[in-house]
This record gives structure tokens, C-alpha cells and sequence, in this order.
């Protein structure tokens, strides 16, 4: 049993198909790519995987459970975390409570102890991923004060801050400097050793065939192809859809 | 059976009389809702002020035909100017259309048209501070002996036409005729005419009106002075049907956003159609349930409340059926709250203001003693707001509704010798399950829409719950025993005298600080940073795991039950608790005096506590004008929360936080203006 498991995965915006019949899997302890041109529905596969966005058919199951129908913040609590293209930090918050506020499942007797006790906070995980991240330096800034770099650190530490079983990373690249993109792939290289499996999404194909061990094509919401990186990258189908029919 | 048939006949006529009545006020409703129509398609604001500003120009109407006069509404200029020896209605119509228009323009320019770029509860919380602003300032310059204005000369007459067995008055008929042909007219004004077009693109797209040539403000302001006429025909036209009074004309509102909203605040045809139904159904369930005869309602319900259902059911029905549970991927959140910060030094802040509380209660005089009494009841209201508004994002203009609920539920529970202490809480959950009752569209909508419909909720409330007879015993009030704590008296006034006691004003204080302190703690915790992560970016927050919805209601919970404390406090230190302490009007004073003190944090609602009308400040105040602040009080806040709106979204807290953040850094310079305002405090630490 593969960890996550997609099958015929169909989402329409209006009348227009984002995904047509999407099935892939990803499992424990990989790191998959999903790559495609602009507007093949790689945000859309992201969002319809993590509740944001409905499913018109096909079944998602994840970790052995049908997730199709559930609500966003119950996937994230039960191990299936994300990111944005567009960050979406929380503005208002320091660097370590946009972690803090990720890293913890509230209960009703929590929000009770909260208003009696000054400061109950566990901050051993947040702590332990400022480091791992070089965040503590900054760790009582707002992410507005930062390079847009960091800001990108912040929004993977909120991602990994619970130990997620998944993450699925939305051009997690993007806008970064060729020193940044080395320093994330090598990151991403070691989230598997500690029990998190990576599926990212991105265009920077110098990242996504150096450390993805599968990658699967999409391409106006079809997936065309998946393979190796070596595979795909010779996939003649993969070829038409980035430089046009014409080319091959 | 033949005595019956007829009779049935007559029953019919008798509730089709009800409905033709309905015509008028919902003409009214009606035109109302055009206005709103026009000033959200040109400007994207949902005015709260909509109905005052159309009540202002009705009064300057009425008292201009009298007199000749220009009543004028501004703090500070004299009171009127004489224009005209002998006005005509002619000239009254014109001297009225015309000041309107400049109503219009002056309060789109001024207010709205600085806060285009701003958060939507900025624009809310301008359009409250206007609303407050105009019905104070309609009460001080048009001071009447009675509730209502009813004229003696009508613009249109009354006379009596037969229609389908029953009657109707001609002002009624020609009101509904009026709205049908203004609302074609506007109708093929935005279909066929280079304006409309423009207009409909600015909405969408102020570039797209730009590249077409036309100043999207240009568009704004017409459609603002047409507005703000609409708004004052139909207020004067309606004056012998429905009367003027600065509150439940200015309540007009509600319905009229009912019917914007059925039309989506777009469709002119829907919104005037969905207006007239209001209004009609209004007047059946109003003349329905004062008939002798009807015996469906019981006693506990109070009759003339049942039409404020109507425009609550369709506006819930219409929020939450279109809303979404979590905004789409294209909502932008624009400018933001001011931001929260982390609480310092709570344990200076709690002894001093503890200690100087304990002095002010034991040193001062009797009327300075009720004054600060008054403010820490009043804080716990301000709080309420702060952890709902500045913490969690949400908007309640219901606060004062959930207290008015707990204060007359601690009288009745006290009344079956519940005791003081426990009835203080039971009574407080009690508002919290109503609470979070009301807050429940929250999880569907956001910012103005919210706003809407917990207005419509509040005044729903009070017109049902708290007029009920048997809840509040009415307008007579119902009185709290005297109050025992661990069987010492805690009682507020002496026996025999207007003396206040300061036992009372320590328990006050005892609740004050354990709430604020309890508030400390929850923004310092997770539950707050939860809170604050849902304002800042609900989809972030629900893809970090948060439960929204559910964060939601527990700030609802929280924020109600901290009203709900007030509430009974507030039942505890007056001689008679009446359902008018709780007028919407005061909830709307509640989020204005937080917003103006400072939204997000637990000393801008202790600030607000001070600032209360019959508080430490006005107190002050009272003392160095000789008796005037009281007075101004309402027209003053509803203008400072205008400016601070506009001009400091971070209130009188933020303005001085910073400005200690700029003297501990030992620079005089402010914040690089690459960083947002209030960052200050972010870069000392």
C-alpha cells in the first residue's frame, strides 16, 4: 500500500477541466515531482489534494484512509501538509508563532488552560525546526521584515513544524537564487530520513530532476507521462508539451 | 355556513389591507436598497449610514418648510442659517434634492472615497462612526419633545383608493409607483449609456474605467449624490406613513440590506422587488399579529418585534447560502488589522492598575466612584470586542444584545435565590450560547456581510428577547436584588441614598482583572495565536492544521461571555435594568470606542472602558466643560472613529506604543516605511 494513492481525480473551474482522470501514487520515503506547463493544473492537484478546492470524481486515500471528502485542517492534523505558491505567511505573527500556531492540535481543554496559565507553551518541535531551518536569528521578526528567501525558509518550517507524513511543496523554488535552490534540494533530500515523504511541484527542472526520484508530467490536466528523471526528461510526449507539437 | 362565507371574504380583504399598507414602507425599503445598490456597484462600500443620511436631509426638509431655515450638521458651526423667509414645497423639494446631493458627495470625499484601499472593517467601522455621528447630531440640532416627527403638511396626500375589495392611500400607491420607475430608470441608465458601462467596469476594474476615460471618482460621486437623494425623497415621503425618528429610521438600514443583498448588491429589478415584498410581508405579520383575534402568539412574545424577523430570516438565508466556508484563492485581503502585540510587563501593568483602582474606589467622591464603576463594566464589553475584533477578525455589532440577554437572565435566575456568583456565570453562559448562536454565519461569511448580519441579529434580539414581557417585564424594567458575596452586602447603592458603595465597584474590579488577565493569557497561548492566525490568513490557517470554524465560535463563545459579564454587572448596579440599555446603537458605541482605543490589544479595551459615556473620561470631562461632554459624547466618538478609521487604523494604544518604541530606541526618526506601522515594537525587541 502506497502512502498516498490518487485515482481517476477529475476537477473542473466552471466549465473548463483543471484535472481530467489524474491517478498517480507516492510512497513512503520518496520524493516525487509533478511538473507541467503553466496552467496544467499543478496548483489545482495541490489544492484538490488537501481539501481546498472539491473534487468532481476520483478517490484520494491517504495512509490507508479514504481522505476524498474531508475537510482541509483534518488533513493537515492527520499528517497531509502544504505550502503555497504565494507563502501566505501570517503577517501579523513572529517567525516562531507562524510555526508555534502549526506545530500543536488545540482541544476544548486547551483553549480553558490557555486563559489560566500565562504561558503553556511546548516549543521543543519549534525550536528544534528553527534550527534545522537557520531561522533562530530571526525567529522574533515578522516574516514582512525578511528576504523573500527566508520568507520561503519560514513557509517550508510552517509545513514541517508537525512532522507531517507528506508534504506537498507548491514551487517551493520560486524567486529563489541558485545558492537558495542548492540549499533546499539538499534539505529535501533529508526530510525522507526523517519520515517525511516530499512531493513537490515546481519549474526549476534543475531541482525537481536532482532530487526527485519519480516525477510524473501534467499537461491541461492530463498526466502524460512518469518515470525517472532520465525518462522523463527524454519523454518525447514531455517534450512536445513544454516547446510546443512542432518541436520534436 | 352562510354566515361564515362572508365572513372569510372580509378576513381576506382585511389581510390584502395589510399587505396594500405594506406598500409604503416598502417603497421606502425599496429605494433605500437602491442607494445601497449604487454606492456598493460604484464604490464597493456597503454603507451603514445609509438610512441616517436620509433621515438627516428629511428632518432639514421638515424644519426648512417650517422655518426657512438650514439646520447644519456639523460639531462646532453654529446650529442653522436662515435662507428663505417663506418656503414653498417647491422650494422646500429643491432646498432638500440639493442638500442631499452635497450629503452625498461630502460623505463619499471625505469618509470613503480615503478608505477605498482600506480592510473592509475599516470601511465598516467608518460607516458606524457616521451613522453615530448623524443620529447624535440629528438629536442635538433637532431637539423634539416626543419620539417622533409627524408633519402637518405631507408632500402627498392620503386619500383613500378602493383596490381589489379592499383600500389603499394614494401616498402608498404612488410611493411603490415612484421606486418601479426609478429603478427602470436606473435600470437603462447602467444598460445603455456609456456611464453605466463605466460604471459597471470600475466595480470590476478601476483601471478598466480609467482606459474607457471616465474618472472612476467622477462615477463614485454621482452615484453617492443619487444615492443620498434617494435616500432623502423616500425618508420624507414616507414621514406621515412610518414618522422620522433618529433610531428606527435609522434602523431603515436593515431591511434595505435584505433587499440588497437578495439582489446580490447588483440587480436594481430584484433588489426594488425583493424591497416592496419586505415591506408588504412586514406589515401582514405586523397587522396579523395585533389582531384581537390572533391567538398563535403567545404572551411572552412581544407582537410589534415579529416583522424584525423578516429581514434577518432572508438576510441569513441569502449570507450563508452564498457564502463559503473558507474565501477562494483570489480573495485578497488587502490592507490588514492593526497588528496584535504580544502583552508585556503583565504583572507591572496588573499591580498598578489594580492598586490605583483600589485608591480611585476608596478615596474618591460618589460621583467619581460611578464613574469608574461605570468604565470597568463597560471594559469587560470593550474586551469582548478586542478578543472578537482585534484577535479572531470577526465583527459582532450584537456585543451589547448578549449582555442585555445575560443582565436580565441574572435578575431572573436571582429572583429564584440563585445566588449572586453562580447567576454572574450562568447568566454569562447563557450569552454565550447565543453568542455563538449569532456567530454562526461567521463560518460562511466575512467582513461587511458579517457586519450585516449581526446587526440584523441584534436588533432582532432586542425586539424579541429583550422586550419580551415576561423576560424583561418591558418598559417597566426589572430590578436586581441586593447581591451577596460569601454573605458580605455587595449591593451598589446604600439603602436611602444615591450613594455609591464601593464594595460593589471591588467586584467589579475582581471580574475586570481575572477577565483581562484571562484574556492576557489566551493571546499569549495558542488558542490566541490561533486566533490571530485565522485574521491574518484564513486558508494558511486551515492548511496549518487550525480548524476555523471552529476557532471561530470559541471566540464568539469567549467574546459573548465576556459581554455577558458586563450585562449582569450592568444589571446589578442600576435601580431598574430597561431592554433600552441595550439598544443596538450601544453596540455600535462598543466597537467604536475599541477601534478607537485600539482594536488588538487587552489595554485599548481598558482605554475604551475609560472613554465610556458616563465614565472616568466623560466624568473628567463634565467637570471641565460644567456638564456638556455627555452630551457630545456620541457625536464626538462617531467622528474620532471616522479619522481613526482613516487616518491611525492602530488607535490611541498603537499611536503611543509606537511613539515609546521610537523614544526606547533613542531615535527620533519613525520606521523605515518599508515596514508596516507597528513594527516598531517587533524591531526593539
Amino acid at each position: 500500500m502506497s502512502l498516498l494513492e490518487v485515482t481517476g481525480l477529475t476537477v473542473k473551474h466552471g466549465g473548463l477541466v483543471a484535472l481530467d482522470d489524474v491517478s498517480l501514487t507516492a510512497e513512503a520515503g520518496s520524493i516525487v515531482g509533478l511538473i507541467g506547463p503553466n496552467g496544467a493544473g499543478k496548483t489545482t492537484f495541490i489544492d484538490t489534494l488537501t481539501g481546498f478546492t472539491p473534487a468532481l470524481r476520483g478517490r484520494v486515500s491517504f495512509a490507508g484512509t479514504d481522505i476524498t471528502g474531508a475537510a482541509p485542517h483534518a488533513r493537515s492534523r492527520a499528517g497531509l501538509v502544504r505550502t503555497f505558491q504565494s507563502l501566505e505567511l501570517f503577517d501579523d505573527l513572529s517567525v516562531r508563532d507562524n510555526l508555534l500556531v502549526a506545530a500543536h492540535t488545540p482541544t476544548l481543554w486547551s483553549t480553558l488552560t490557555d486563559a489560566l496559565w500565562p504561558k503553556a507553551h511546548d516549543t521543543s518541535e519549534t525550536q528544534s525546526v528553527l534550527e534545522l531551518l537557520d531561522l533562530v536569528d530571526v525567529a522574533d521578526r515578522r516574516p514582512t521584515e525578511l528576504s523573500n528567501g527566508q520568507r520561503h525558509v519560514v513557509a517550508l518550517g510552517r509545513a514541517l513544524v508537525s512532522s507531517p507524513q507528506l508534504v506537498l511543496l507548491d514551487e517551493p523554488a520560486a524567486g529563489l537564487d541558485p545558492a537558495e535552490t542548492e540549499t533546499l534540494a539538499a534539505l529535501l533530500r533529508r526530510l525522507p530520513a526523517t519520515g517525511t515523504t516530499v512531493l513537490v511541484v515546481d519549474h526549476d527542472m534543475a531541482l525537481i530532476l536532482g532530487v526527485c526520484e519519480v516525477v510524473h508530467v501534467l499537461d491541461f490536466g492530463r498526466l502524460v507521462a512518469s518515470g525517472t528523471p532520465v525518462e522523463v526528461r527524454n519523454d518525447p510526449t514531455v517534450i512536445a508539451a513544454y516547446l510546443g507539437t512542432g518541436a520534436s | 355556513m352562510d354566515r361564515r362565507r362572508p365572513d372569510r371574504h372580509g378576513l381576506l380583504s382585511t389581510y390584502l389591507g395589510y399587505l396594500f399598507a405594506g406598500l409604503g414602507g416598502g417603497a421606502v425599503v425599496a429605494s433605500l436598497a437602491l442607494g445601497l445598490v449604487l454606492t456598493h456597484r460604484s464604490s464597493g462600500v456597503v454603507n451603514f449610514a445609509h438610512a441616517a443620511m436620509g433621515m438627516y436631509v428629511a428632518f432639514a426638509f421638515f424644519e426648512f418648510r417650517e422655518t426657512g431655515d438650514l439646520v447644519l450638521p456639523i460639531l462646532g458651526l453654529p446650529g442653522r442659517v436662515h435662507l428663505l423667509a417663506r418656503p414653498v414645497l417647491a422650494s422646500a423639494l429643491v432646498f432638500a434634492i440639493v442638500l442631499a446631493i452635497v450629503v452625498g458627495l461630502v460623505v463619499y470625499l471625505l469618509v470613503f472615497r480615503p478608505l477605498r484601499q482600506a480592510p473592509a472593517l475599516a470601511r465598516v467601522v467608518a460607516s458606524l462612526g457616521l451613522l453615530l455621528y448623524i443620529q447624535e447630531i440629528v438629536r442635538l440640532r433637532f431637539p423634539v419633545s416626543g419620539a417622533s416627527v409627524v408633519t402637518h403638511r405631507p408632500v402627498l396626500g392620503d386619500a383613500p383608493v378602493a383596490l381589489f375589495g379592499t383600500t389603499v392611500t394614494e401616498n402608498r400607491l404612488i410611493l411603490a409607483g415612484l421606486v418601479v420607475l426609478v429603478a427602470a430608470l436606473l435600470g437603462a441608465v447602467f444598460w445603455f449609456t456609456r456611464f453605466g458601462l463605466a460604471t459597471r467596469a470600475a466595480a470590476g476594474n478601476e483601471k478598466g474605467a480609467l482606459l474607457l476615460g471616465i474618472s472612476p471618482d467622477r462615477l463614485a460621486s454621482v452615484c453617492w449624490a443619487a444615492a443620498s437623494v434617494l435616500a432623502g425623497v423616500a425618508v420624507i415621503l414616507i414621514e406621515p406613513i412610518a414618522g422620522l425618528n433618529p433610531t428606527t429610521t435609522t434602523l431603515l438600514v436593515i431591511p434595505a440590506l435584505a433587499a440588497a443583498l437578495l439582489g446580490g448588491l447588483e440587480s436594481f429589478a430584484v433588489t426594488t422587488a425583493a424591497g416592496l415584498a419586505i415591506g408588504m410581508v412586514q406589515s401582514l405579520i405586523l397587522g396579523w399579529s395585533v389582531r384581537p383575534d390572533t391567538r398563535w402568539i403567545p404572551d411572552w412574545l412581544p407582537t410589534t418585534g415579529l416583522q424584525q424577523v423578516v429581514p434577518v430570516i432572508v438576510i441569513i438565508g441569502v449570507l450563508v447560502w452564498r457564502g463559503d466556508a473558507l474565501p477562494d484563492r483570489a480573495a485578497v485581503a488587502g490592507r490588514r488589522l492593526p497588528p496584535s502585540p504580544e502583552p508585556r510587563h503583565v504583572t507591572a501593568w496588573t499591580v498598578a492598575l489594580i492598586g490605583a483602582a483600589t485608591v480611585g474606589l476608596l478615596t474618591f467622591g460618589s460621583g467619581y466612584r460611578h464613574a469608574l464603576i461605570v468604565s470597568m463594566v463597560f471594559a469587560l464589553l470593550t474586551l469582548s470586542v478586542v478578543v472578537l475584533t482585534g484577535f479572531s477578525g470577526q465583527i459582532s455589532l450584537a456585543q451589547l444584545a448578549f449582555a442585555g440577554v445575560a443582565g436580565f437572565a441574572s435578575i431572573r435566575l436571582a429572583e429564584h435565590h440563585v445566588p449572586f456568583p453562580i447567576a454572574l456565570v450562568a447568566a454569562s453562559l447563557l450569552a454565550t450560547v447565543i453568542g455563538v448562536l449569532v456567530g454562526y454565519p461567521a463560518t460562511r461569511v466575512r467582513g461587511m456581510s458579517l457586519a450585516i448580519a449581526t446587526l440584523a441579529m441584534a436588533v432582532a434580539i432586542e425586539e424579541l428577547v429583550l422586550a419580551s414581557p415576561s423576560f424583561s417585564h418591558g418598559h417597566e424594567g426589572s430590578s436586581a436584588p441586593r447581591p451577596f458575596l460569601f454573605g458580605a452586602d455587595v449591593g451598589i447603592g446604600a439603602t436611602g441614598s444615591g450613594n455609591f458603595r464601593a464594595a460593589f465597584g471591588f467586584v467589579c474590579l475582581g471580574v475586570l482583572a481575572l477577565a483581562a488577565l484571562g484574556v492576557t493569557n489566551l493571546r499569549r497561548n495558542r488558542t490566541g495565536l490561533r486566533w490571530l492566525a485565522v485574521r491574518a490568513n484564513e486558508r494558511a490557517a486551515a492548511a496549518a492544521g487550525i480548524d476555523v470554524t471552529r476557532a471561530k465560535l470559541g471566540a464568539f463563545a469567549v467574546s459573548s461571555f465576556l459581554a455577558g459579564l458586563c450585562g449582569v454587572l450592568m444589571a446589578y448596579s442600576v435601580t431598574t435594568l430597561s431592554p433600552t440599555s441595550f439598544l443596538v446603537i450601544g453596540s455600535l458605541v462598543a466597537v467604536a470606542l475599541t477601534y478607537l482605543a485600539g482594536v488588538s490589544s487587552v489595554g485599548g479595551a481598558l482605554v475604551a472602558g475609560a472613554l465610556a459615556q458616563a465614565g472616568i473620561y466623560t466624568a473628567f470631562m463634565n467637570d471641565l466643560t460644567g456638564g456638556d461632554a455627555n452630551t457630545y459624547v456620541f457625536a464626538v466618538s462617531g467622528l474620532a472613529l471616522i479619522m481613526t478609521a482613516i487616518t491611525a487604523p492602530e488607535g490611541i494604544t498603537g499611536l503611543v506604543r509606537s511613539a515609546a518604541a521610537r523614544l526606547g530606541r533613542g531615535t527620533p526618526t519613525p520606521p523605515p516605511s518599508s515596514t508596516p506601522p507597528g513594527s516598531g515594537e517587533a524591531v526593539v525587541a
